[in-house]
């Protein structure tokens, strides 16, 4: 019995929202041992490779006609493995009135074994099979998106209850006006107000702002913030569903299904295409008869003709000739370190007119550093300050303690010794220097509060100016002795000659859009010679502006962070830093750059006008293939098998046209 | 708030070990009876003795109508690989409803507890009750359970529905299964038919079907003598049946 708990406790638990999200795969299947679950990986492309490797073999051993029966035996597993998936499917799409391609595809290969073209008709299923397989791989992709951000949200709340003790809820079952406890590293699980305590909380997630902010008695905190240093008190003022976190998933949700897509108008064509060939194969099989004087059944009747004009009408190289040439641009992207989500979004990143760019984490690295250090009276010596910041700040996680401690790292300057360290939550850090002095070191209005007020007052002056510059700043107190500390984000190297190639290369618009002050993103815009820019975005700021830029043209968008998920799956094209970027971001996204090698978007833009080409000249090349073959298959004037010849034979150009997509 | 909780707990609060040990206890005593055997050695030894029960029974039918060796040969080849694809297909195709009709079941539980929450913990408190739990202790432990959904759903899927989690195989493991029971089966059948051509299949028959039933028996802790006699009767007379059958039809 003990060994039974053990066991179950050592393995993964089971976590049936996963499972429910990713759309019930056997992959997850929590009726599954788990070591078993494995089986059920990637089942549609596996079936049609092996249909693929029999379809070879029936072909190959149809050249000997004493294994002819074996040859057939192999093309009913043909059948089976690619027809049976495709004829379930047909089935449900005619019992809705839903006419489509893949109807089409279907009737036309199941009848190509009443006119004994059977392998033609195995290709058909095939091709078919392993175009639908690609496409439930990118769907997949898309699917495990909503699931991150479901992650990134807690299920339960530590309750305090009248009495005084704890209890954790469902954040489904917490009404308003419940006081919940959030500690030091948790998420805040809804949107609330606190009333008691004192922390900084995390909002990069959610706006962008790389900086932490204070929380007081009176101050609202967002569901999705991280509490970073002291327990808050928070009495709940939404409930889980009006959340601002299940507003981003929300957003995130509809954005995704009101997504363009070339993919639409494929659809509707296809839709019209295939009830067009259906309808005229009736046609000529009950008319000829009548209108040529023709017999209805035999290898010169009508319904053999039909039948001939079904299968040369199928839309073989139709329908290999997009996939193939976004197969093969996908994966030239894929070694450049690109990775594109379905090739369709190719053709979308070539419409683009608009790249719009996240600020933090894309232009710029996200992480801070220190550009200056200024004593106040302009004359004490700022290396002991830096190495008493440096020891006060060495154990802390704050980018602003990164980036003082790494600052004093590269001066080779040491931590001064320092005695009865203490932290103030939400404000900043304290200690007393081994000649008493007391020194602090934190915000600018908290450091006021430790000074008299005339310097106090001259503290805040200097700070209000650099800020202004768009520069962050920390200050540091010894014993009346103030110092101002400023910061900013770094740019990403060669950003600038990126920038000037999309601009001139591409004739791109390009948009800058930031959750940071105005300030910083003038700062950021100048040097990059961004002429636009936005400010002070929220999520719903970015989204709308998004949409409202993408109306008219096609609008790429680059992006690391949750705050630009919505964006980025409303946008024509979201392109993601695939090593800074947040998995929802990543998730959210059309295109990752695995890398964040942003320098290669002219590269991208480039290869996709490239793609759009090729898929031009297929296209042209699949229709006249079908146009050539069906004709004069239909007038009886070449033989079925010629037919499929020059049928097969466009599929084979489409092939080799797309392959040139290859090239670096 | 914060106290020091005592290691036996594992660091949670003494209310959720409960609850979490007692749902654990409720599974194991439920498996007491019979653990469930492994899906894709059932799938072996089922389609085992299947399949060496229709090799024999051919056989017999085909020698009664005095068929000669080499079109036996030819029939029961075909026969076998004919089968073989149908029972690896079967089983693959039986261990899929199954488990659509076990994610339909927990879709819906899932449905019914984040849209009827009062009647599901109404459900819970019930189900507590019945086992004893009262008072403060009965609130406690379904406000543990309500505020975890994976585990109030695993909870409801188990106690409620009295299903099992991760113990079954992917039906694709079920049919390798009965692909390898079927095909070693009739190789044995069809090896002692070539070399015994009078008795062979009679042996081999029986010998598959005994050893599938004490296999079986042995997983699901059943009797091995009444599994083993009672299959070996039924072949018997299954056998008995299609033999004397034929040599009374033709006459």
């Amino acid at each position: 019995m003990s060994t039974i708990i053990e066991t179950n406790e050592a393995k993964k638990p089971i976590l049936f929202d996963e499972f429910f999200e990713l759309g019930q795969e056997d992959t997850e299947s929590p009726f599954l041992i788990e070591s078993s679950r494995k089986w059920g990986a990637n089942l549609t492309l596996k079936s049609s490779i092996l249909a693929a490797f029999f379809l070879i073999l029936s072909f190959v051993i149809s050249f000997f006609p004493v294994h002819l029966p074996i040859s057939h035996l192999l093309l009913i597993a043909v059948y089976f493995l690619a027809g049976v998936p495709a004829l379930i499917e047909a089935i449900e799409d005619l019992s809705l009135f839903d006419i489509n391609i893949d109807i089409l595809m279907t009737l036309a290969a199941f009848s190509s074994v009443l006119i004994g073209s059977g392998m033609e008709g195995g290709l058909l299923l095939v091709l078919f099979s392993l175009s639908g397989s690609m496409e439930d791989a990118v769907s997949s992709k898309a699917k495990s998106a909503i699931s991150s951000l479901h992650k990134l949200s807690p299920t339960k709340a530590t309750v305090i209850e009248d009495d005084g003790t704890h209890i954790e809820r469902s954040i489904k079952d917490i009404a308003v006006g419940t006081i919940i406890l959030v500690k030091a590293s948790q998420v805040v699980p809804l949107d609330g107000i606190v009333i008691g305590g004192i922390s900084s909380v995390n909002l990069v997630h959610l706006t962008g702002e790389s900086l932490p902010l204070s929380k007081t008695v009176g101050d609202e905190v967002p569901a999705g913030a991280r509490n970073l240093e002291g327990a808050l008190a928070v009495q709940v003022m939404k409930i889980m569903a009006d959340s601002t976190l299940a507003k981003i998933i929300e957003l995130v949700t509809e954005a995704q299904e009101a997504k363009p897509k070339l993919q639409r108008f494929f659809d509707k064509f296809s839709g019209k295409y295939a009830v067009s060939i259906i309808a005229l194969s009736g046609f000529f099989a009950f008319t000829f008869p009548y209108l040529f004087n023709i017999p209805f059944l035999g290898y010169e009747g009508s319904l053999y003709r039909a039948l001939s004009f079904l299968i040369a009408a199928s839309p073989c190289a139709l329908i290999i000739a997009i996939p193939i040439a976004y197969l093969s641009a996908v994966s030239i992207c894929a070694k450049k370190g690109i990775l594109i989500k379905g090739g369709v979004t190719l053709d979308a990143i070539a419409n683009c007119k608009i790249l719009a760019l996240d600020k933090t984490g894309t232009l710029t690295t996200g992480q801070l550093e220190v550009i200056s250090v200024v004593a106040l009276d302009g004359k004490s010596v700022v290396d002991e300050a830096i190495a008493i910041a440096y020891a006060l700040e060495k154990n802390a996680v704050h980018p602003i303690a990164i980036a003082i401690t790494s600052y004093a790292q590269n001066l080779g300057i040491l931590a001064s010794e320092i005695q009865n360290f203490y932290e103030i939550p939400g404000q900043g850090l304290s200690a007393t220097l081994p000649n008493k002095a007391l020194c602090f070191i934190g915000r600018p209005q908290f450091i006021a509060t430790k000074l008299e007020s005339a310097k106090a007052k001259e503290l805040l002056e200097q700070t209000a100016t650099f800020m202004q510059k768009g520069e962050l700043v920390a200050c540091l107190t010894i014993d009346q002795t103030p110092y101002i500390f400023s910061f900013q984000d770094n740019l990403r190297p060669d950003m600038k000659n990126a920038i000037d190639e999309l601009k001139t290369k591409q004739h791109l618009k390009i948009v800058m859009l930031t959750g940071d002050h105005e300030q910083s993103a003038k700062r950021i815009a100048d040097s990059l010679g961004i002429d636009n820019y936005f400010a002070d975005l929220t999520p719903e700021n970015k989204l709308d502006l998004v949409t409202k830029l993408s109306e008219n043209q096609g609008l790429a968008m680059v992006g690391d962070g949750v705050n630009d998920a919505p964006a980025l799956a409303r946008a024509s094209v979201g392109i993601c830093m695939g090593k800074v970027g947040s998995t929802t971001a990543v998730d959210a996204a059309d295109v990752v750059l695995l890398h964040d090698n942003i320098e290669y978007l002219n590269w991208l833009f480039q290869k996709s006008h490239q793609t759009k080409k090729v898929v031009k000249q297929n296209l042209i090349i699949a229709l006249s293939a079908i146009f050539i073959a069906s004709i004069p298959a239909l007038g009886g004037y070449i033989p079925l098998w010629v037919a499929v010849v020059m049928h097969e034979g466009g599929t084979v150009l489409v092939g080799l046209n797309a392959l040139r997509l290859l090239r670096k | 708030m914060e106290k020091n909780l005592p290691k036996h707990f594992d660091g949670k609060e003494a209310i959720k070990h409960v609850t979490e040990n007692y749902a654990k206890g409720i599974i194991a005593s439920s498996e007491i009876h019979g653990a469930e055997i492994p899906g894709a050695i059932f799938s072996a030894a089922d389609a085992a003795k299947e399949s060496s029960i229709a090799f024999l029974i051919i056989w017999a039918c085909l020698t009664a109508i005095n068929v000669k060796m080499p079109q036996i040969l030819i029939v029961l080849a075909s026969f076998s690989l004919a089968w073989i694809f149908w029972k690896s297909g079967r089983a693959a195709f039986l261990g899929w409803s199954r488990l659509k009709r076990l994610h339909r079941i927990a879709a819906q539980e899932k449905f019914e507890i984040e849209h009827n929450r009062t009647q599901e913990r109404d459900e819970l408190t019930a189900l507590y009750e019945a086992k004893g739990f009262q008072g403060k202790l009965l609130t406690d432990v379904i406000d543990v359970l309500m505020s975890d959904g994976d585990l109030l759903l695993r909870v409801m899927l188990e106690e409620e529905l009295g299903l099992s989690l991760e113990v079954h195989e992917h039906p694709l493991k079920q049919a390798f299964g009965a692909f390898l029971g079927a095909s070693l089966s009739l190789l044995c059948c069809a090896l002692c038919y070539f070399f015994f051509p009078q008795i062979g299949p009679v042996i081999a028959s029986f010998s598959i079907v005994g050893l599938a039933s004490f296999i079986s028996a042995k997983y699901e802790q059943n009797d091995l003598i009444h599994a083993i006699v009672w299959n070996l009767g039924l072949l018997s007379v299954s056998f008995g049946f299609a033999y004397f059958l034929i040599q009374y039809l033709k006459t």
